[in-house]
């Protein structure tokens, strides 16, 4: 059982954009503004007319598919996915914690796999389907109908305290058990190793997820 | 060589914590705003992206000590989107300091213009080792010397902690909606009020005008009392000049540099005991490392739990080029837990006694000698086996530590309002920063008017609900359960009085239980036909609590540890952790069983990982992120049993605190335990260990 992320795809990615013309854009990008690095500038062909189907430098209009739905958004190049959620679509369930992939608060699962939405480029999640905390109860969960298995456990299990690391908890914990219906506490445990909590949940959170597999929590006292 | 006893969780009880069973006013209650945070639909301050909203940010120093020689200011004005570029500052005296700050229409902006102003620093040496400006340790008097000398053994050693930042999850900051007239402003924070109060210039508008809400705060410990802070501070005066909205939060890298820490501390004891353990008194020098602050670098041993003799007693802070601390999770008191049961266990080491039986011997509190008894039975104290006596490569420890917390007074107001339609709302000023104060809240209403939880709406974090104390020193519950108490009784009181009137009865006569009126202890009518009558206005209930009288107390504590050194790799395997906490009356089971178990988790990290490390040459912290700063993740993790100590006839009283106290003291002396060599400083690598082997 594993969580890593699946390599990047060869070629084309699902937006259309191979890895050489996005540079290119980066580089169109970095000749135009101020914060050219000496690097980035030189991947632009100096002279060079961007190619229509060229994304960049300045904001483009996509269609993010998020929770089943289809959702326009503007973004730059370097928005990352975590950015066009929150402040692009307003899906601020996905936490901006470290920003860097360390700590798992930005989870999300894209086409079946977990990621940190941090360390992806927006431009790059176009055309797959991101799955966010937003899209796991049946309903808005009120009263705590409609509740994913997972979530029903983590309120059950308080298996949250500020709630920040939360969603990132809750999306890895259904990565855990969409892998393996059934895992050992070391499993899980090996499952949430890329998520932080700071108030110190842990210990409530491998229990919410052996009750949300159907099996005992852990006899602790 | 004694074999090291195996360790196997499944030989543990089946049931789910059933010694916790019937200890609270609530056993089955789950956290009330749970639902709102595993959906992601709980919306913290950081998740206010307000339609056009302003972004702020700070100009930094990167190093230890420099001092501002140039900075492209046209370039960082001219990045499009870019609408205030302010460099004030000349001189940055730690990593991190502020010399100014910019305003952009995006964060994307933002982020550009702070690098178009390319700053150039003139590097200057910084002091960045709480060692190199110690001064020397202080003598014994006369007196000490004297006593010293009489004694059987002195035990002469250093222990020292490292720098721990709070590292919440939610960063520092304040997203400032102003719309010219009126503002709200949306803060993350431990101090709702302290937060209003500090925003009155900032914002230019009289308090009437201008609300803080703290709905939700993604963690704090200590280091969000400072109300507004300087971030609410900054957003509040570019929303007013702009009167549009304006937010500023840290990112993760800020939030290590600056807005505190637990101050690093060393601690020189000179102890002097008896053959059978008796501990007579010595000197104690302790120093905390403040870095650019002066103050708050406190170390508090000896902690009380303890008879130490006569103490002489000194304390230095000493200031380098550093972030400074603020208050976090029982300041100074684990830097001081740590120092104190390593030492007691050296002392129990050399004096040959038990050093379960010896904290019995010294303990100062009758309630944490029976929790000695009862975690030495729980965590199985009997398959210990004498320190340094293991060969193995993989060798097994015990250990434990004690805690205290004062209930500490602060005054509360409280409304419980009672609406025809047979719902309640509660109103309070505190906030929850994850501690389960809305539950709590909710549960104590619920209780105080004889009705299901189900119907209550608990509001909180919000300038303009009844003022309550910030979230510091464990305060919160403590002092505001007996004003929510208070308007509880109110609200029933009137409404007991309406229902007297139209059954022309006497009120005396009448209760509430599960949300039916009775008269004689026989159904009346229902809650939902009595709150039909009210009218034409809502009953309101209001309670008060000066933070006087019935208050004192200490919440009282003992940690058990269960764990395993591997010799060949240095790595620390904490197994099992006991925590008996006492904490007065329980108000919410699975709430108050979190915070022993975050303090418990929190310590751990304290004393195995967390390090802020300063680079000697240049000053600038070089793991101010969440990869290289490491903090206990879920493979670290024991197994931990929180057990709430039965104390149905007391008050509320403060929890929040001390759970976190005697882990990392606990830990450090079942690794003694297990090698058989005391490792005074924290955090205990596995390099230390290897070290000490050697």
């Amino acid at each position: 059982m594993t969580t890593l992320p699946p390599p990047p795809p060869a070629g084309r990615h699902p937006s259309g954009v191979s890895r050489r013309s996005f540079l290119q854009t980066l580089g169109v990008s970095a000749a135009t503004s101020a914060l050219a690095g000496a690097a980035e500038a030189r991947l632009a062909e100096p002279g060079a007319e961007p190619a229509k189907d060229l994304i960049g430098p300045g904001p483009s209009r996509v269609v993010l598919k998020v929770n089943g739905k289809e959702m326009p958004v503007t973004i730059e190049p370097a928005t990352t996915l975590l950015e066009a959620l929150r402040q692009g679509l307003g899906l601020t369930g996905s936490k901006e914690v470290c920003d860097r992939g360390s700590c798992g608060g930005c989870s999300v699962i894209i086409d079946g796999r977990l990621h940190v939405s941090c360390m992806m480029l927006a431009h790059d999640a176009v055309g797959a389907d991101v799955q966010t905390v937003e899209g796991l109860a049946n309903g808005d969960g009120a009263g705590g109908g409609g509740l994913h298995p997972i979530q029903a456990a983590f309120v059950k299990h308080d298996a949250l305290q500020c709630g920040y690391c939360t969603p990132g908890l809750v999306m890895a914990c259904k990565s855990v058990l969409d892998a393996n219906p059934k895992p050992t506490l070391a499993q899980i445990k090996k499952g949430l190793a890329g998520n932080i909590c700071r108030c110190g949940t842990y210990t409530n959170v491998f229990n919410a997820c052996l009750e949300a597999s159907g099996q005992a929590p852990i006899k602790d006292a | 060589m004694p074999a090291t006893p195996p360790f196997s969780p499944t030989n543990l009880p089946t049931d789910n914590r059933p010694r916790n069973a019937g200890s609270s006013m609530n056993d089955d209650t789950s956290r009330l705003d749970g639902v709102a945070k595993v959906t992601g639909r709980a919306k913290y301050s950081k998740d206010r992206y307000l339609p056009n909203a302003v972004y702020v940010g700070y100009v930094r120093c990167p190093w230890g000590s420099a001092e501002l020689a140039s900075c492209n200011k046209e370039a960082a004005q001219a990045v499009p989107g870019v609408l205030e570029v302010e460099v004030t500052g000349k001189e940055g005296k730690y990593h991190g300091a502020r010399v100014g700050h910019v305003v952009a229409e995006s964060p994307t902006a933002l982020k550009r213009a702070l690098r178009a102003l390319a700053c150039e620093w003139r590097r200057r040496p910084a002091q960045t080792r709480i060692n190199d400006a110690m001064g020397e340790p202080a003598a014994p008097t006369e007196e000490t010397g004297k006593m010293l000398a009489q004694c059987d053994h002195v035990l002469d050693a250093v222990y020292s902690t490292e720098v721990q930042t709070h590292s919440s999850l939610e960063t520092h900051g304040a997203c400032v909606d102003h719309r010219g007239d009126e503002a709200v402003v949306y803060s993350s924070t431990q101090g709702t009020f302290a937060a209003r109060d500090g925003l009155d210039e900032a914002i230019g508008l009289p308090r009437s005008k201008y609300k803080v809400i703290c709905e939700y705060v993604g963690g704090g410990f200590g280091s969000k009392l400072a109300g507004a802070d300087k971030e609410g501070v900054l957003a509040a005066r570019i929303a007013a000049k702009y009167k549009r909205p304006a937010y500023l939060f840290e990112n993760r890298a800020e939030e290590h540099l600056d807005t505190g820490n637990r101050p690093a501390s060393r601690t020189l004891v000179k102890i002097g005991f008896d053959k059978d353990g008796t501990i007579k008194g010595g000197l104690i020098h302790t120093w905390g490392g403040v870095g650019v602050s002066r103050g708050g670098g406190g170390v508090a041993i000896p902690t009380g739990s303890y008879r130490l003799g006569e103490i002489q007693r000194k304390h230095d802070d000493v200031s380098f080029n550093a972030g400074g601390p603020r208050a976090f999770r029982a300041p100074g008191k684990p830097q001081a837990a740590f120092a104190e049961e390593l030492m007691l266990d050296e002392i129990a080491t050399a004096a040959g006694v038990d050093p379960v039986a010896l904290r019995i011997k010294l303990n100062t509190s009758d309630d944490r000698k029976k929790m000695l008894q009862q975690g030495a039975d729980l965590i199985g104290w009997r398959n210990r086996v004498k320190t340094g006596s293991q060969t193995g490569v993989m060798r097994r420890g015990f250990g434990v530590g004690c805690t205290s917390w004062p209930k500490i007074p602060s005054p509360s107001e409280a409304e419980v309002v009672i609406n025809r339609d047979g719902s309640v709302l509660v109103r309070t000023g505190s906030q929850d920063i994850g501690t389960g104060q809305r539950t709590a809240m909710g549960i104590v209403a619920a209780d105080a008017l004889g009705v299901p939880l189900s119907i209550v709406e608990v509001s909180i974090g919000d300038s303009t609900n009844p003022p309550a104390p910030g979230s510091g020193g464990s305060v919160t519950l403590p002092n505001t359960a007996p004003s929510m108490a208070a308007a509880g009784a109110d609200a029933k009181a009137k409404l007991l009085d309406l229902v007297a009137r139209l059954n022309e009865c006497k009120a005396e006569e009448l209760t509430i239980h599960e949300g039916q009126i009775l008269r004689h202890n026989e159904p009346l009518i229902t809650w939902a036909q009595a709150c039909a009558k009210i009218g034409p206005d809502a009953i309101v209930g209001k309670g008060a609590w000066a933070g006087r009288g019935q208050g004192a107390g200490h919440s009282d504590g003992v940690q058990f540890v269960d764990l395993r050194v591997d010799t060949e790799t240095g790595i620390v395997c904490v197994d099992r952790v006991v925590a008996i906490q006492s904490c007065g009356k329980v108000v919410c089971r699975k709430t108050a069983e979190s915070q022993i178990i975050g303090g418990v988790i929190q310590g751990l990290s304290f004393a195995l990982f967390e390090n802020r490390l300063l680079d000697r040459q240049t000053g600038a912290m070089v793991n101010p992120n969440l990869e290289w700063y490491k903090i206990a993740g879920p493979v670290e993790m024991p197994l931990i049993e929180p057990i709430l100590w039965k104390d149905p006839s007391a008050n509320v009283r403060s929890l929040g605190e001390p759970p976190t106290v005697p882990t990392s003291g606990a830990i450090a002396c079942a690794i003694y335990n297990a090698i058989g060599k005391p490792i005074r400083d924290l955090p205990i690598t596995p390099e230390k260990i290897l070290t000490a082997l050697a």
